[in-house]
């Protein structure tokens, strides 16, 4: 018996799309329109961009559901639609000027990355929300100032929670070169976090 | 282990990517390394208090998807059902049943073909000429008589005459109006009706494989007899091959005649086998494509049908459930079929990547 779309992992929804159950489709976009966007947005830190970016890589999805095969990893695939799109973007927009996360908000305008992410954690404590706020900052900080070869696999294994074998895939290097930029990745962001009492309070 | 293979292997630990044997080792190991420990703690200790919040995506991104997604179906209609048809026939072409069938199908083929070049009678051969001297009767490549395929029964009986009264008269059987030939031989494929109805008879016969061929040959060629063809094809194939091979063939022939009384009738059969196999859900979808259509009624009592033997199984199911020593509790009626999807249904968190935590 068919089982429910729950239950089902992304290949085998996306093979049933393939065969016109859109169910499948709206039960996939439900289960990855999250990560996906986060990816795009810290590739991109603007909201309105990763937004459309978002919406592309699905459209694209769409548009190439015939070539998936079966014995592919969904994932996989849906993410290198998505580094490609993000990389289009940067190339674009490579003559203009990114705006700063330090960036106060536009008046009625959107809100910098920084910003969105101090609002996660509205039931702390005032002090406590300040301090967890100053430190959400500097990991995006020094996730924004790592090289962006760095900064993707850090956010396909982090966001996207893709191995590193997927990884190596998506961005066509070797597994080891994928796992010397994730230890990178990871020192810079240990010396932004050396600052920080709870860092010391993990290190036990 | 020694620090250069946990060096190697520590994000894989940190990640969770390891069997369990090399993460008992590396455990083991950062037990009497300071060094390793010492990195192995602070990379630890970084992913956990280094974790990125995820943002939620703006409101109504779900639904700009799945909107974007039905402009785009319905603006590439050919091409999705091109893709469709494909993946259909992909994931069956990794079965290897199917390749099995080929190999059979190969080796019957060719044995036609070795058969077919044998000089004599055969019981193949309808002779639909009469009253030819025998050294004309040789020579002739003969037509079949333009017949509808309403005909054909009446006039298989007449053929099987014909034939009689041929051998009778000592007429060689080699004036071939054969339908197997018919699909092999150019010459002989003029006339589209006749090779349908030689088709028709081979089917009626019960000679599938080479009904089937020659059919398909029919239905390649597209011409008006092209939809009812593929119709007899397909249903050759359910002959021989049973449901699993004929329901791809069943589709295709619904999607690529989509409008026409033999489209209609595929999908139809599309339907009934997918019922067959338990395949549930595409048996509903096939219904619920032929609403709206001349077929409307009967797909919706065959949908209620389909309904009403869910229900039942599951009904049976649960008091087989409910007979046993260690029963659960039966569940309310109304949710006897939702219930084997209801328990197994996964948690809000598949929604977003999980942290793994670290040991």
């Amino acid at each position: 018996m068919a089982t429910g779309q729950g239950d089902a992992t992304d290949e085998m929804l996306m093979v049933r799309y393939q065969r016109g159950d859109r169910q499948a489709f709206a039960e996939l976009v439900r289960r990855h329109q999250r990560p996906v966007y986060n990816f795009v947005l810290r590739q991109l830190r603007q909201p309105s961009v990763a937004e459309d970016v978002t919406q592309e890589c699905f459209l694209r999805l769409v548009e190439n559901a015939a070539e998936f095969k079966h014995e592919a990893r969904f994932a996989t695939w849906l993410y290198t639609i998505a580094r490609n799109l993000c990389i289009d973007n940067l190339r674009k927009a490579a003559h203009r000027r990114h705006p700063s996360l330090d960036e106060p908000s536009r008046p009625g305008g959107e809100r910098s990355l920084g910003e969105s992410i101090a609002d996660t954690h509205p039931k702390a404590s005032a002090e406590r929300a300040a301090v967890s706020s100053q430190m959400m900052s500097s990991i995006v900080s020094a996730l924004d100032s790592l090289p962006e070869e760095q900064r993707e696999v850090f956010l396909l294994r982090e966001v996207g929670n893709l191995p590193f074998k997927d990884i190596a895939d998506v961005t066509g290097v070797p597994e080891n070169t994928v796992k010397s930029r994730m230890r990178y990745a990871l020192d810079r962001l240990k010396t932004a976090l050396c600052e920080f009492e709870e860092y010391a309070r993990a290190l036990r | 282990m020694d620090c250069e293979k946990f060096d190697r292997v520590v994000l894989d630990l940190l990640y969770q990517e390891l069997d369990e044997l090399t993460t008992a080792s590396a455990k083991r190991h950062t037990e009497h390394c300071t060094r390793c420990r010492g990195i192995w703690s602070e990379l630890r200790a970084t992913r956990e208090v280094g974790a990125l919040p995820l943002v939620d995506p703006p409101e109504g991104l779900e639904l700009k998807i799945l909107e974007a997604e039905r402009q785009a179906r319905k603006g590439l209609p050919a091409r999705q059902r091109v893709g469709r048809v494909i993946s259909l026939l992909a994931g069956y072409a990794m079965r290897p049943q199917l390749a099995m069938a080929a190999l059979l199908l190969l080796l019957i083929g060719s044995s036609l073909v070795i058969l077919r070049g044998r000089p004599g009678e055969r019981d193949s051969v309808m002779v639909t000429e009469q009253g030819l001297p025998g050294s004309e009767a040789e020579s002739l490549t003969v037509p079949l008589p333009e017949r509808t395929p309403l005909a054909v029964d009446a006039k298989r009986e007449e053929d099987s005459e014909t034939r009689a009264e041929a051998k009778a008269k000592g007429a060689p059987a080699a004036a071939s109006a054969a339908a197997a030939s018919a699909a092999e031989e150019p010459e002989a494929d003029k006339d589209e009706d006749a090779e349908y109805a030689a088709g028709v008879a081979l089917y009626d016969q019960g000679r599938y494989v080479e009904a089937r061929r020659a059919l398909d040959s029919v239905a390649t060629r597209g011409g008006a007899r092209a939809a009812e063809a593929a119709l007899y094809a397909a249903r050759a194939t359910q002959q021989t091959q049973g449901c699993a091979a004929a329901v791809i063939q069943f589709e295709q022939v619904s999607a690529r005649f989509r409008n026409t009384r033999s489209g209609l009738e595929a999908n139809w059969q599309a339907a009934d086998c997918y019922k067959t196999m338990g395949e549930t859900e595409q048996a509903r979808r096939s219904y619920e494509a032929l609403f709206s259509t001349e077929y409307d009624e009967r797909a919706r009592n065959a949908l209620a049908r389909l309904d009403d033997e869910s229900s039942a199984t599951a009904t049976a199911a649960r008091r087989a459930k409910a007979a046993a020593p260690v029963a659960a509790p039966a569940a309310p009626a109304g949710e006897a079929s939702k219930v084997p999807a209801a328990s197994k249904s996964p948690p809000a968190k598949a929604m977003k990547p999980q942290r793994d935590s670290a040991f």
